[in-house]
């Protein structure tokens, strides 16, 4: 196999003012084939970003090199280029296509066929060549119909394909996603997936995909595991999986499958531990008689009373820029109930007003149609107290660490309690309680600087700056996104401990794996319209009508299905069914 | 909540949608005959249009430009009432430079009949001869600006700045610099407001208040207002800014030098004869020597 991109014994320390620097890289030693299908997974702060921005010479080693092949010349030899040499800098970002994570931040045009045209525009292509390109790669990435459209119009997911688009026109041999599927939906990240993989199988393109996602590995021809800016592990993806310690011990799992055979392995040796898919565990499972799973018994709730509803929302309409011409109704019929003391999860895919239906909980949007009752404030009316409903219920949105401002983490919690109005004494207290509440100790975090910390502990931050104001219900947005698994986990158990105090939550998430396990209720929302709602136990045995909203259900839900075995909802449940 | 929602009076005001105030200036795509007018063509009969508008000192001559440009927006059709919306956001100015027209005469005009006198304010036939000249030229100035900015889109105008002062290149003058910046402003212009509005929304929902509708006089206290939501809007245009120059050199963008453009404009004949109208009425307008408007309409000097 012709190697497309060596690294050898690439080493690369980020310079920092006071301190030696960050060591990033600290030896990796790595090939890239021509036409092969690469994942590299690693936990958030792994080195794998880093090394993402080596391949295409945005960073250069510190120590050690990297080299890039160009394409075979005539007399059949290749060129190969180191990225220190500047002077083919120009054939080795065009050789090397790169996305990135966040689509808007990529888009420099207005409109996205132009934008498109960016690369070989830069790149001196003549004029007709870059039509036919644009003209290629908007089909190559499905978006011909959005070409005179504007990017903000467009879905997350429609925007990362603009982007790969756009890289697609350069020509390149290799397609690298560092993250690019991180900020998306499960649709969106599908859209984009598909794309890479119809590059890699029809077009040749050789594909570089960085993630956290267990689940995009599955079909990579290689699996690369990083950790400490070293490669720790790498082989196929059932070889990588079938470690399972391993990846735990690097803070990374397995998927639902994997944990289910792993769990089954264990008691029935017969049953290899490697399974990665839905297909390979019915397969696999369809060869043995035994173990079949027991069909589940309808599990019948005990009966408690039912609490006070806390939240109201009945057939509740929505304008975006009412009274003008560009009018939208956005939200068309919205129903749901939330009671005291429960944890309710919203579904639908991104656009489907889920976002627009929970702002509602807080006022900061009002109803246009129907009612939205909160706490007993009706919030059509005119005369309620705003200040002291947005006390009660807490909103965070998604990516909440975005609208951090302060210096230090104390003062930026403290925010809210001194909106309040409250003594020193008091807002301290309630700044300790927060952050305690989202593990993160006072003494030790509170003077510490906002913007020097990690992501996940930003989030907590910002999480702990709407807890500080003690509020009845909780309303979430993504809590979760964007955070590699382990500290996905941590967060939500944080969350989930909130409840023991009292708080009612809701949460809106995509992550169907975390709801199917948390949630006392579910409402699905599509097209502005509440479509399904109940119990997760409800919902989920409902496979056909979510995935025709373009929704997933749990990796062990799907499998359990089809083995005939009821809805079941956590891979515990999976295996006591055995 | 037995009760009918039409029955009862319901807020629908939104404190959030800041996108809703500015409709003025939108393209508004109707596909008529100015829309597909060449940028270039378009931005430089504007301009002239401007001068013409400036240099007219005869009222008869302005109202009639004012109505050919009246008949231009029917052209294009665009709705007239949304174009004068942007009149009516302009009212306030209008109203305090008739009134800075009213107490601070112009020493250098001959007065002519007084129609009313208090201390130094004096309301003459000059003055309000003047007041009423200066209220059409604005109005002129939004019809003709509405015009170039609902029918020709932010790019569109962008490629035409830029291959309007590609000629100046060689001066040092940098189109293609000038041109790109302002593409990625235009670009980001939606995101950022909404990233504002987004901020505005999460530091309510902490108990702030929405400082860009509260009035603080004091301005250390409304610096320390704003505050929580303008740190967060830099920080993320500065992280987004650094992503960008990535994405851009990821794209081998190394300079405006060697680069080939995807967007290129064809020159029809109209789009020759639309500037060339623009000057012939520039000077009609300039060097005819037109009659005064008392003449026809004597009521006007009383």
């Amino acid at each position: 196999m012709n190697t497309i991109i060596r690294l050898e014994d690439v080493h690369h320390t980020y310079q920092a003012e006071n301190s030696n620097g960050i060591k990033a890289l600290q030896g990796v030693t790595l090939d890239i084939y021509a036409g092969e299908y690469v994942v590299i997974l690693g936990h958030n702060g792994s080195g794998k970003s880093t090394l993402a921005k080596h391949l295409n010479a945005l960073l250069l080693p510190s120590q050690g090199d990297v080299w890039i092949s160009g394409e075979a010349g005539p007399n059949g030899a290749a060129q190969t280029w180191n990225t220190k040499d500047k002077t083919h800098l120009r054939d080795i970002r065009s050789s090397v296509g790169m996305v990135f994570q966040i689509p808007d931040n990529q888009l420099v045009a207005t409109i996205v066929e132009e934008d498109v045209a960016f690369g070989p525009e830069n790149l001196g292509v003549p004029h007709a060549e870059i039509l036919r390109r644009v003209d290629w790669s908007l089909d190559r990435v499905n978006m011909e119909a959005f070409r005179h459209r504007a990017p903000h119009l467009l879905s997350g997911g429609q925007k990362q394909r603009v982007c790969i688009a756009g890289t697609l026109a350069m020509q390149p041999r290799v397609l690298v996603l560092d993250e690019a599927t991180a900020m998306l939906d499960p649709l969106g990240r599908k859209e984009v997936l598909a794309v890479a993989r119809r590059m890699n199988q029809e077009e040749g393109v050789t594909v570089v995909a960085i993630t956290h996602h267990m689940e995009e590995a599955i079909e990579a021809d290689r699996v690369v595991v990083m950790a400490e800016g070293r490669v720790q592990m790498q082989g196929t993806p059932h070889e990588v999986f079938s470690q399972s310690e391993r990846l735990r011990e690097l803070q990374m799992n397995t998927p639902q499958v994997t944990q289910l055979a792993h769990a089954l392995h264990a008691r029935y040796a017969n049953i290899p531990q490697n399974l990665l898919t839905v297909d390979e565990f019915v397969g696999e499972m369809a060869k043995h008689a035994r173990p079949h799973p027991a069909s589940q018994a309808p599990a019948s709730s005990p009966q408690s009373p039912i609490p006070d509803p806390v939240i109201q929302v009945q057939h509740l309409g929505h304008y975006y820029m009412i009274d003008t011409p560009l009018q939208v109704k956005a939200l068309h019929d919205i129903n749901f109930e939330v009671r005291k003391g429960e944890i309710v999860g919203v579904i639908g895919h991104t656009g489907s007003g889920k976002s627009t239906a929970i702002q509602h909980l807080n006022g900061l949007l009002r109803p246009h149609e129907g009612d939205v009752i909160v706490l007993g404030n009706d919030l059509s009316r005119e005369d309620i107290d705003m200040k002291q409903l947005r006390r009660r219920v807490g909103l965070v949105f998604q990516s909440p660490e975005a609208q951090l401002f302060e210096h230090y983490v104390g003062d930026d919690i403290a925010y809210g309690p001194r909106n309040l109005g409250l003594s020193r004494e008091e807002v301290r207290e309630r700044v300790r309680q927060a952050m305690e509440a989202v593990g993160l100790g006072f003494d030790e975090f509170k003077d510490r600087m906002t913007f020097g910390l990690s992501g996940g502990q930003m989030r907590r931050v910002a999480l702990a700056g709407v807890l500080a104001l003690q509020p009845e219900v909780l309303v979430l947005d993504e809590p979760t996104s964007g955070l590699d698994p382990f500290n996905r986990s941590q967060l939500l158990g944080r969350i989930l401990a909130l409840r023991d105090r009292g708080v009612t939550l809701v949460i809106i998430s995509h992550n169907m794996d975390e709801l199917a396990q948390v949630c006392d209720r579910l409402c699905v929302i599509a097209d502005g319209r509440t479509v399904m709602q109940g119990t997760p136990h409800d919902v989920f045995s409902r496979p056909d009508e979510l995935r025709k909203l373009g929704l997933d259900i749990p990796q062990v839900t799907d499998a359990m299905h089809r083995l005939g075995a009821g809805t079941v909802l956590t891979v515990d449940e999976a295996v006591q069914l055995f | 909540m037995s009760q009918s929602p039409t029955t009862r009076p319901r807020s629908t005001r939104n404190e959030f949608e800041l996108l809703r105030n500015v409709t003025v200036g939108q393209y508004i795509p109707t596909g008529s005959v100015v829309h597909k007018l060449d940028p270039r063509a378009k931005i430089i009969s504007v301009f002239i249009l401007i001068f013409t508008v400036v240099f007219t000192k005869s009222l008869i001559a302005l109202a009639l430009l004012t109505l050919l440009f009246l008949g231009i927006v029917l052209l294009a059709k665009l709705p007239v009432r949304y174009v004068l919306r942007g009149v009516t956001l302009a009212l306030p100015i209008l109203f305090f430079i008739s009134l800075m027209r009213v107490i601070f005469p112009n020493t250098g005009d001959d007065g002519g009949k007084v129609y009313f006198s208090w201390l130094w304010i004096s309301v003459t036939r000059a003055s309000m001869h003047l007041l009423l000249m200066g209220l059409i030229k604005i109005l002129a100035f939004i019809f003709l600006t509405s015009v170039l900015t609902m029918t020709a889109t932010t790019t569109e105008m962008t490629h035409g700045i830029e291959l309007l002062l590609k000629p100046f290149e060689r001066f040092k003058v940098p189109a293609h610099e000038i041109a790109l910046t302002n593409m990625i402003a235009l670009r980001f212009v939606p995101t950022l407001a909404e990233e504002l509005e987004r901020i505005l929304k999460a530091q309510a929902s902490r108990g702030g208040d929405v400082a860009l509708r509260k009035r603080q006089w004091n301005p250390f206290k409304a610096a320390a207002a704003i505050l929580p939501m303008v740190v967060p809007l830099f920080i993320n245009a500065l992280r987004r800014a650094e992503d960008l120059v990535l994405a851009m050199e990821s794209r081998c963008y190394m300079g405006g030098k060697g680069r080939t453009k995807f967007v290129q404009f064809t020159a029809r004949p109209l789009d020759y004869a639309v500037p060339v109208l623009a000057i012939i009425l520039l000077i009609v307008v300039v060097a005819i020597p037109w009659p005064s408007i008392h003449t026809f309409v004597p009521f006007l000097g009383l």
